[in-house]
């Protein structure tokens, strides 16, 4: 008979080349524009809003965290990409590996002009916004002077709050003020989304979650210091 | 932005729930199939210990559970949800669905939490700041006619309790004028 399992740590689960592979690729949709594009010598496959991303990028050093950033190594100049899985090192060799976000800081203080983000799962758990606002401290110190950050996530993906008694809207972007007041920063531009349910003629719903899972609903970007960086939302509807 | 020689394709990637139907058995796999998930168990121990013979399930992942089931909800004595597409349904609609399934039986719904009130919108009645009890004051006010039974284990969601698997709030919900 099967021992009965609660919580991934109850007990110790295998470790192997191909577990962490796959524990990796299910949990990282944008691996995919990775294997689209690592054989294709004609088309280059990129999201929408890593689209919007890239074209607002400051010039100068760029780092991406735990985002399947290494896709984007073919069009960002002076990239470094940080994940937090060591199996990234076996496809992308040149990935930095920080198992924990307040290594960033650390290791790169004042070096980045730009820092993304985008709906990472090992951001949104723990202690839900808490935890994110806490794992902000290294992100900043890793920025140079008035340096970029651009960080996404997903409503579904955040414990710890009450989604009956919750505008979600006001709670994500009272987040965004925190992260603003709390260190020096100012938020350039925000997009808020949830789903909008209206049903079919046959009286049921559609079953889908909230806009871009891939990305995350609710997308930030701030500026450390001034708000003088103009983002163009052109790129977003290219 | 690199120059690059390839002709930039701008793509939405569609696969989010790819892995959906597997994605119980990928979790097991993570510990060699030894173990099973205890939501599962209380499923089938629920099923067994309260003489259910006749079960339609509404399934998004496979679980792989070993209860008596039926095709059509017609012919069931217990409609079992575990299909999390309702819980992304808007409260209204989850309401709805609920009373369409008691129509024909009883009914153990399991819940996502995190996906509840998918669209963001207010509440008509006044609930505990503690979400969970938040969501069986909502689910017994709103299904008046029925009694709630929550038997949801309760804790802070860490994204490591296969809520994903088998989704956490669980419901015995029975219409009190059968």
């Amino acid at each position: 008979m099967k021992k009965l399992i609660e919580h991934y740590s109850d007990y110790t689960a295998t470790e192997t080349a191909k577990s962490s592979y796959i524990k990796y690729r299910v949990g990282v949709i944008r691996h995919e524009f990775w294997l689209k594009n690592r054989k294709n010598k004609i088309d280059f496959h990129i999201d929408p809003y890593d689209w919007f991303i890239v074209n607002n990028l400051k010039p100068g050093n760029t780092c991406i965290y735990a985002s399947a950033g290494y896709y984007l190594d073919e069009v960002i100049d002076n990239l470094t990409v940080i994940e937090s899985k060591p199996i990234v090192k076996t496809f992308y060799p040149s990935v930095v590996i920080c198992k924990q976000q307040k290594e960033i800081g650390e290791l790169f203080p004042n070096k980045f002009d730009n820092f993304v983000v985008s709906n990472s799962r090992g951001d949104h758990w723990a202690n839900g916004l808490d935890s994110i606002s806490e794992y902000f401290d290294s992100y900043v110190k890793s920025l140079n002077t008035n340096g970029l950050i651009f960080y996404s996530l997903r409503d579904t993906q955040i414990p710890g709050w009450n989604r009956l008694t919750k505008n979600h809207h006001d709670y994500f972007l009272d987040f965004a003020k925190h992260l603003e007041k709390t260190y020096n920063l100012n938020l350039l531009w925000h997009d808020i989304q949830f789903a909008k349910k209206i049903k079919d003629g046959a009286g049921n719903y559609d079953m889908m979650e909230n806009p871009d899972t891939t990305n995350g609903n609710i997308k930030f970007i701030f500026q450390l210091g001034t708000n003088s960086h103009n983002i163009n939302t052109e790129f977003l509807n290219a | 932005m690199k120059h690059i020689n390839k002709n930039i394709k701008i793509v939405k990637d569609k696969n989010l729930y790819q892995w959906t139907k597997n994605w119980k058995r990928i979790q097991e796999n993570y510990w060699d199939g030894n173990y099973k998930i205890r939501r599962l168990q209380q499923i089938e121990d629920f099923v067994r210990l309260n003489n259910y013979t006749s079960v339609f399930h509404v399934e998004e992942v496979i679980l792989d559970l070993n209860i008596p089931v039926v095709d059509v909800i017609e012919k069931a004595d217990l409609a079992l949800v575990t299909h999390q597409g309702y819980s992304r349904y808007p409260l209204d609609g989850i309401i709805e669905q609920c009373n369409r399934w008691l129509e024909h039986s009883d009914l153990y719904l399991c819940l996502n939490r995190h996906y509840l009130n998918i669209d963001n919108k207010p509440i008509d009645i006044s609930v505990n700041d503690d979400y969970q009890i938040a969501i069986t004051q909502w689910l017994s006010a709103k299904l008046d006619n029925c009694v709630v039974v929550d038997l949801s284990r309760d804790y802070v969601d860490d994204g490591g309790y296969f809520t994903w698997a088998c989704p956490d709030r669980h419901y015995f919900i029975k219409k009190t004028n059968q």
